[in-house]
């Protein structure tokens, strides 16, 4: 799991590749806090490079999402695969979380 | 496409195999199946075989969509020195519909119609010869019943039966009535048995073979069997309490039931306390049912087995040795409700041979009212070396003849044998097998190599992605769940196989852990802190969506889980 950061105007575009699951979701949770941590409140998670998201993943995007909602922040996702897309519409993570359809979408959005 | 061309309809010397329907979603899968049995027959070659498959699956299906009756032609033509498989797609259909697979039909004939409908496409595979045994096997998959054909069929016998008892009613004096009811119910017994043989030439893992030899009055025998799916094949013999039409509908109704209920049940045990629920509300006539009902899994040569009062079948071991499977699971089915029947399961090795019979076997009477009777039966089978299924068969009815003589037959002998050849690698079949140790950051790895064995064989990304998904989430609850003990970490092996066959994908995960179904719902793993429990079943969810059918069972130390996946009408992308 690779995992680069941009900001744009207010938001940290945190843009990872390779797999969310059992073992890279650890590593990535980390990730995500430490950037928490040093204020970043408004996240966009971009999965353009991610092939396949498991619960493991979804429950890591879920702890960050409740963080940040605790904190005026926000978590945005976007750029789903279609494996991913349904692994969201299944588990019902597309009416919890904030998904688009691409990073521009996510960025002009709100 | 070289081998696969479309021409003219109709070629001018076809030599007929029979007809495949193309009606409803389930006869399109069959349909399927078929299809890729015969070419792979006729041109032994696997993907081409897949990909012709595909074309049935794929114009199945927009025949589906516009609803159009419609089926199949399979034949077989000379042309050139070279016998051909001809298919020819008869219906209404919308070319337009079919999308990318136009570049199969590319010089297409139309015989009928207009505004891009045509009546009839051919499709033409070369053989390299095909010999009378292998003429026979096409027909036999050919003409294979489907699901709903049985049905119809059983519908269709229940309308002669109606027919007949007015005939009985019509008939005046009491014996003619006895004998034409007794008649009436041995050709509904006789009508709804299997009696080809053999009945699974394309299944190498075993070769089956069944006799039933009606008595003049007493009897309600019955045997059947079946394929389940590629990998499971059902087999069951009974004996219906009562004689005539009622014993006959009784046998009817517990055939169709354990058929229709096997399709989505892999348990022995449950398959019979079902029959049993359904069989035994509202029998008023007291009637029951003696049954013994095995599924035999072809690859790994487990057979679990349930008996409900029935006798206890022998297993004749390829080393000489022969037991005799004495355990009871329950008692005859229909008796009485709400029974919990049980099941046990043995492994089978290649060449063993499992002999089940009804007791008009052991009393069959000879002239002087003498029993042939257990010992004798078992001594016979001891002593014989039975090359196939059938001389088991056959050599134990001649005895049971012999002993009997100028008497006359007592009451049915049914006798079926089956026996085990061992796991075969089918045409286009391909398989990978993987270890890992009980270790969380391995999983990687075997979804790594998992990808590396799927794009090599062609299998679409969609379908690696949730493959992925789902070993991530199953290996993960194994490890983290499955064994107690922190310090057995690592220390534990679990056996991934995985195996693609006619667009199927099959992965098989064993592991030594304790027993979990993690598609049940087990009580929570106690032995864990809460922080530690799994968060509710989402990865299970996951994987129950994404996979076409998942299963559980649990052998002897091992959890086997199976996930089968088909890889029709997924995109590449």
């Amino acid at each position: 799991m690779d995992i680069s950061t941009e900001q744009i105007d207010s938001t940290t575009v945190v843009r990872m590749s390779g797999n969310l699951d059992t073992n890279t979701s650890g590593p990535a949770h980390e990730k995500l806090d430490a950037l928490i941590e040093q204020g970043n409140t408004h996240l966009l998670v971009n999965l353009r490079q991610v092939a396949f998201v498991s619960s493991a993943g979804l429950r890591i995007l879920l702890a960050t999402a409740k963080r940040l909602n605790g904190t005026e922040g926000s978590l945005k996702i976007s750029n789903l695969n279609e494996t991913v897309n349904e692994v969201f519409e299944i588990s019902g993570f597309n009416s919890i979380l904030n998904v688009f359809t691409t990073e521009e979408d996510a960025l002009n959005d709100g | 496409m070289n081998q696969l061309q479309s021409r003219n309809p109709l070629p001018r010397e076809t030599f007929a195999l029979g007809s495949i329907p193309l009606v409803e979603g389930d006869s399109v899968l069959e349909a399927r199946r078929k299809v890729h049995s015969l070419a792979a027959l006729v041109a032994g070659d696997g993907l081409l075989s897949t990909r012709l498959a595909t074309v049935v699956s794929e114009v199945g299906k927009a025949l589906q969509r516009l609803n159009h009756q419609a089926r199949i032609e399979v034949g077989l033509c000379a042309r050139g020195n070279l016998p051909r498989l001809q298919l020819d797609f008869v219906g209404q259909l919308d070319t337009r519909s079919l999308g990318y697979l136009q570049s199969f039909f590319d010089h297409l004939e139309k015989d009928a119609g207009s505004g891009g409908l045509f009546h009839r496409v051919s499709v033409e595979l070369t053989s390299t010869g095909v010999d009378t045994a292998t003429l026979g096997r096409l027909r036999a998959i050919v003409e294979q019943k489907t699901r709903d054909q049985l049905l119809e069929e059983i519908q269709s016998k229940n309308s002669e039966l109606e027919e007949s008892l007015e005939t009985l009613k019509r008939t005046r004096s009491a014996k003619d009535r006895m004998e034409s009811e007794l008649n009436i119910g041995r050709d509904i017994q006789m009508s709804m048995l299997p009696l080809s043989f053999p009945a699974f030439p394309e299944q190498g893992e075993f070769d089956v073979h069944a006799a039933l030899y009606p008595a003049q009055e007493v009897g309600g025998d019955f045997y059947d069997m079946f394929m389940i799916d590629l990998d499971h094949f059902c087999f069951c013999v009974g004996d219906v309490s009562g004689k005539g039409v009622p014993a006959a509908l009784f046998m009817a109704v517990t055939k169709t039931l354990i058929k229709s209920r096997a399709a989505n049940d892999l348990s022995p045990a449950s398959i019979l306390s079902h029959v049993n629920s359904e069989t035994a509300e509202g029998n008023d006539s007291a009637m029951f049912v003696t049954l013994f009902l095995a599924i035999l899994n072809l690859q790994t040569g487990e057979m679990v087995y349930s008996n409900a009062g029935h006798n206890p079948p022998y297993l004749m071991r390829n080393n000489g040795d022969m037991e005799r499977l004495e355990k009871r699971h329950g008692p005859v089915i229909g008796a009485m409700e709400g029974i919990a029947y049980g099941e046990d399961s043995t492994s089978l090795n290649p060449h063993d041979l499992i002999y089940l019979y009804t007791d008009g076997v052991t009393e069959a009477m000879d002239i002087d009212g003498g029993l042939y009777g257990e010992p004798r039966l078992r001594e016979r089978l001891a002593e014989a070396d039975y090359p196939a299924a059938r001389d088991a068969v056959e050599d134990t009815v001649d005895d049971v003849w012999r002993f009997q003589g100028d008497a006359s037959q007592a009451d049915d002998i049914t006798i079926m044998s089956v026996r085990y050849h061992g796991a075969v690698t089918r045409e286009g079949e391909t398989e990978l097998t993987l270890n890992m140790r009980n270790d969380i950051t391995a999983i990687g790895a075997i979804n790594k190599e998992f990808n590396v064995f799927a794009e090599k064989h062609g299998v679409p990304s969609s379908v690696q992605r949730r493959m992925n998904v789902c070993l991530d989430e199953l290996l993960n609850n194994v490890i983290s769940y499955g064994f107690c003990d922190e310090e057995q970490a690592g220390e534990h092996e679990i056996e991934l196989h995985f195996r693609l066959l006619d667009s199927e994908l099959v992965v098989t995960i064993v592991d030594d852990g304790k027993p979990f179904n993690p598609f049940g719902n087990d009580p929570p793993d106690t032995c864990l802190s809460v922080e530690d429990r799994p968060i509710g079943g989402l990865g299970v969810h996951l994987v129950k969506n994404f996979m076409d059918k998942v299963h559980y069972e649990r052998h002897g130390e091992n959890n086997v889980v199976t996930l089968h996946k088909h890889m029709d009408g997924e995109n590449e992308a």
